[in-house]
């Protein structure tokens, strides 16, 4: 009987279902593990954190963390300016990007390549690099601590690869079509908004995600031109939770849930077009 | 008729081609021209000078004597070094767990958003907060890693107190949340390999094993070479994680370049020699993405 048991087990080894559930659970366990583990974390009280041995799975479970994370420091503040500057820049970003890449896509431009070449380039501009100039002009100009000191730089960085991503989806759609509306007696311009633009919206919305997920997460510039407690983004202001000795972890990790949710549902409900998105710009460059 | 024509023509929406194509334009252009172009020309205008917001806010010619004190000085060798190490670590260990991770996404999966977001989750998390959540792993009382080293019965290690483990544990974060993009890249690459070469292999009778090397890694270069040249451009600037780490420390002895840009302009608001240390930066960046757009533009002219 025993070596029968023991080739059963073995035979559940050799099947192929098992190897691809392993090796599913290998990437789903390496790329939530952080995020889940930092959630359970939230869910602890100080005197669970600070014991030995550590503990993985909560043992009294509360939301007491998020409720001091929120009443301790301006958290809903942050949240409005993160909120404020993604969805301008985005939408800064993608109105421009649009217009770019029609000409790009469609019409004769002198230089197109090297045009698209400089744009590539530009993405690439190490923001370290622009974020000394950019502090000395915008503390000039009178804006630092402006939301627009922040909403106009993230929507620069995000504007390459925001046009490469629309060039390749306004190439792909029919010229018939804009040249029907065109002797249907439409401008140029009305050919664009009524035919191309709707056929075209998958692409500007996957370059919007884009843009809202890097100026989501950007925190170099944020700290850098938007210091002041009450205009800070989410990044600076929960970087600035550690204290100088102490590191107030039930604060920090509520925190962090709190400004992670909005971009695990944004690639939770659109995946397919995160992914699509991030390959055609780094594929096609 | 010819009167209506003209005041047809005048109107937006009929402008010629190339003033069409001009207008759609203007904007972006202003937009990278304000900030991407005009800052890389101040960077550089404002590294020939001395000045210091602490002594004023006069600026002083001085040359290239920014560019002199940079490359005498050894802080700035010593995050030049960090950043190099960081890059010849993170960028192939990206590659190969980036691979791996490609591999087995690329596997027949019947349902494929589980494997889809446990790739996409590490891209979409911010650095900055990769950087904490990888603070608090590494933490030498309560951080997982140590737990688990001595439930193996291994010593606890001071992680990030102690400079060579602060390095290694910053290396393994970086590889952790960079590889995931890496796998997406290779994956869109896997994706478009037909499968009836890897048919034609099995009937003539070759292994997997060689079925991957022989077919698999070659076709797969393409997009190995976008993923490794992007990966190392972007590693060059490397900033959030070592900083929300341990903050260049301990001492200086995790500090990369782009850090030490910033504690000297933005922190001690010593612009010209802050700036001067950027442009090297920048310098660096700028040779990687030229070879970087020869092999982009070059195959397709």
């Amino acid at each position: 009987m025993a070596p029968r048991a023991l080739g059963v087990g073995m035979n559940f080894l050799r099947s192929p279902r098992v190897w691809l559930w392993i090796a599913a659970a290998i990437v789903v366990v390496n790329g939530f593990f952080p995020a889940l583990w930092i959630f359970f974390t939230s869910l602890k009280l100080e005197g669970e954190l600070t014991r030995l041995p550590i503990t993985y799975w909560p043992q009294h479970p509360t939301f007491q963390n998020y409720l001091q994370a929120f009443r301790e420091q301006p958290l809903g503040r942050y949240f409005f300016n993160s909120v404020v500057v993604g969805v301008c820049s985005t939408l800064l970003c993608v109105g421009v990007a649009s217009l770019a890449a029609y000409a790009l896509a469609r019409l004769q431009v002198p230089r197109r390549g090297l045009i698209l070449s400089l744009m590539v380039g530009i993405s690439m501009f190490p923001v370290a690099s622009l974020m000394v100039p950019l502090y000395q002009t915008f503390t000039e100009l009178g804006l630092r601590n402006n939301y627009l000191a922040l909403i106009l730089p993230h929507a620069a960085l995000s504007l390459p690869v925001a046009t490469l991503t629309l060039v390749s989806f306004f190439a792909g759609i029919p010229r018939d079509l804009e040249s029907a509306a065109m002797i249907d007696g439409s401008t140029r311009v009305g050919a664009l908004w009524r035919v191309v633009m709707p056929l075209a919206a998958p692409g500007v919305f996957t370059a919007a995600i884009l843009a809202f997920v890097n100026s989501w997460d950007e925190f170099l510039l944020a700290s850098t031109l938007l210091p002041a407690k009450a205009m800070r983004t989410l990044p600076v202001g929960i970087q600035l939770y550690q204290g100088e000795y102490s590191f107030p972890w039930p604060l920090i990790s509520a925190a962090l849930v709190v400004a992670l949710v909005p971009v695990a549902l944004i690639i939770a409900l659109f995946q397919e077009r995160v992914v699509g998105g991030l390959t055609q710009g780094g594929v096609k460059g | 008729m010819i009167r209506s024509e003209r005041r047809y023509r005048r109107s937006f929406g009929d402008l010629s081609e190339g003033a069409l194509a001009f207008w759609l334009l203007l904007p972006a252009g202003l937009l990278l021209g304000l900030i991407a172009l005009y800052p890389v020309g101040r960077l550089i205008y404002t590294s020939f000078f001395k000045q210091r917001l602490s002594e004023g806010p006069q600026a002083t010619f001085i040359g290239l004597a920014n560019y002199a004190q940079a490359l005498a000085d050894d802080r700035f060798w010593n995050a030049f070094w960090n950043t190099v190490k960081i890059v010849v670590v993170t960028v192939p260990g990206a590659l190969v767990v980036g691979l791996l991770l490609a591999l087995i996404a690329n596997l027949p999966f019947r349902i494929k958003w589980p494997v889809r977001l446990g790739l996409l989750l590490p891209w979409a998390l911010p650095l900055i907060f990769v950087g904490l959540i990888f603070q608090w792993f590494f933490d030498s009382q309560y951080g997982i890693v140590n737990d688990v080293l001595m439930r193996l019965g291994l010593n606890r290690e001071y992680w990030l107190i102690q400079p060579t483990l602060a390095f290694w544990a910053i290396c393994w974060t970086i590889v952790w949340k960079t590889s995931s993009f890496v796998a997406l890249i290779l994956l869109a690459g896997l994706q478009v390999i037909p499968s009836e070469l890897y048919e034609a292999a099995e009937v003539d009778g070759a292994s997997r094993w060689q079925g991957f090397w022989r077919i698999t890694l070659p076709l797969l270069t393409p997009a190995i070479l976008v993923a490794l040249i992007f990966r190392t451009i972007t590693a060059f600037q490397t900033f959030d994680i070592p900083y929300a780490m341990t903050k260049g420390g301990p001492g200086t002895a995790t500090e990369t370049l782009a850090m030490y840009v910033r504690t000297e302009s933005i922190e001690n608001l010593n612009f010209g020699y802050g700036s001067a240390l950027a442009v090297l930066l920048f310098l660096v960046s700028l040779a990687i993405t030229v070879v970087y757009l020869r092999y982009v533009r070059g195959d397709d002219g």
